[in-house]
């Protein structure tokens, strides 16, 4: 990689912080190579651990987060840009914080040992459960390749459970209107037959349309109250589904 | 390097380096000088110049240098009194930690 590759690759990878930080920076870094002199263009490139390490410290610190070092001296990484400054790497994670206690013995071992066992303390270090974005991103794609045979099946399944959710969700709602309807339509039905059986029963025409009357109020106003919630609950169901999609996509915070 | 050298502890080393040039002084030779005490990577450094400027600890200007512009990080006055109080603070942390290590000391 050039000079020139480093500082482009830098722009693109601050695209989205605001024109005059990224100019800075980009300023910044354009001196540096100046000043360090076109011999150890090479060695600067090298020590600055590339220009996903550089632009990761530059926005941890715009955004105010913690910029963890040790997730970019992962060893496929080392092996794009030279072996010769992991050592240095190792021991200049000044702001990892409190994790290095657990690797500080590792890292001994390592130091006497050579090369085999500096591979182990790198590995113990990429186990480690705080795996960045990019890495869980890069796993849940691997899951998928390795899943395709099934994952037909799988999405088959889950569309089927979808659709039979929302079947459910419609057919319960549906009965319960149609339910509160008839409720209204027996009341009618019912005030209708006292009207006829006024004449020769009186008291029994009263009692029925005493029933059918309140049985219509009951109906009408399950009906008003069900058509309400469906107005409120599908609405709802939506989101709650969208969001649900979403999450895998946009992190907690939708 | 055994310990970590936190973030308000690299302020202050940034700080004292600057200062040291009363015309101030560029981003490389920073780093070179602070590189020659302690183990950090060339990367390290331009988030914390860059903080101490936003903070107006540290101020920059250009200058001509080369047949290009230099950019040049000078302590204000501000960043004087915040390395007076790093100072102030690094003595009596240093001195205790020392106590307890060298012993003699009632904790």
């Amino acid at each position: 990689m050039s000079r020139r590759e480093f500082i482009e690759e830098l722009e693109r990878l601050l695209a989205d912080l605001p024109e005059e930080e990224r100019k800075a920076a980009v300023q910044y870094y354009e001196d540096y190579f100046e000043d360090a002199g076109a011999e150890h263009e090479a060695d600067v490139i090298r020590e600055l651990g590339g220009p996903e390490k550089t632009a990761a410290s530059i926005r941890a610190d715009y955004y105010g987060t913690e910029f963890r070092e040790e997730e970019y001296d992962n060893k496929a990484y080392m092996e794009k840009y030279g072996q010769g400054s992991r050592r240095r790497e190792e021991n200049a994670g000044w702001n990892g914080g409190t994790d290095h206690t657990a690797n500080d013995s590792g890292r001994q071992d390592a130091a006497g040992n050579g090369a085999g066992a500096w591979s182990e303390a790198d590995s113990s270090q990429r186990s480690r459960p705080g795996t960045s974005r990019r890495t869980k991103i890069l796993l849940v794609a691997l899951l998928a390749v390795a899943l395709i045979p099934w994952l037909w099946h799988v999405l088959l399944v889950i569309l089927g459970c979808l659709a039979g959710l929302v079947f459910a969700s419609i057919g319960i709602f549906a009965g319960l209107v149609i339910g509160s309807v008839a409720v209204m339509i027996a009341g009618i039905i019912m005030i209708g037959v006292a009207v006829v059986l006024v004449i020769p029963f009186l008291p029994v025409a009263f009692l029925i349309g005493g029933i059918g009357m309140l049985l219509f109020a009951l109906g009408m106003a399950a009906t008003v109250g069900t058509v309400k919630l469906c107005a409120i609950v599908y609405p709802a169901m939506f989101r709650g589904f969208v969001n649900l999609c979403r999450r895998p996509f946009y992190g907690k915070e939708v | 390097m055994v310990f970590n050298t936190g973030a308000a502890l690299l302020d202050a080393i940034v700080l004292a380096v600057v200062s040291r040039e009363k015309e101030g002084t560029y981003g490389y030779k920073i780093t070179q000088d602070v590189r020659k005490v302690l183990e950090v990577s060339e990367s390290t450094l331009y988030p914390v110049l860059r903080r101490l400027q936003k903070d107006d600890c540290l101020e920059v200007y250009d200058r001509q240098y080369d047949g290009r512009n230099r950019r040049y990080y000078k302590v204000t006055d501000r960043g004087a009194a915040q390395l007076m109080l790093y100072r102030s603070e690094w003595k009596s942390y240093s001195s205790k930690i020392n106590a307890i290590f060298e012993g003699g000391v009632d904790l």
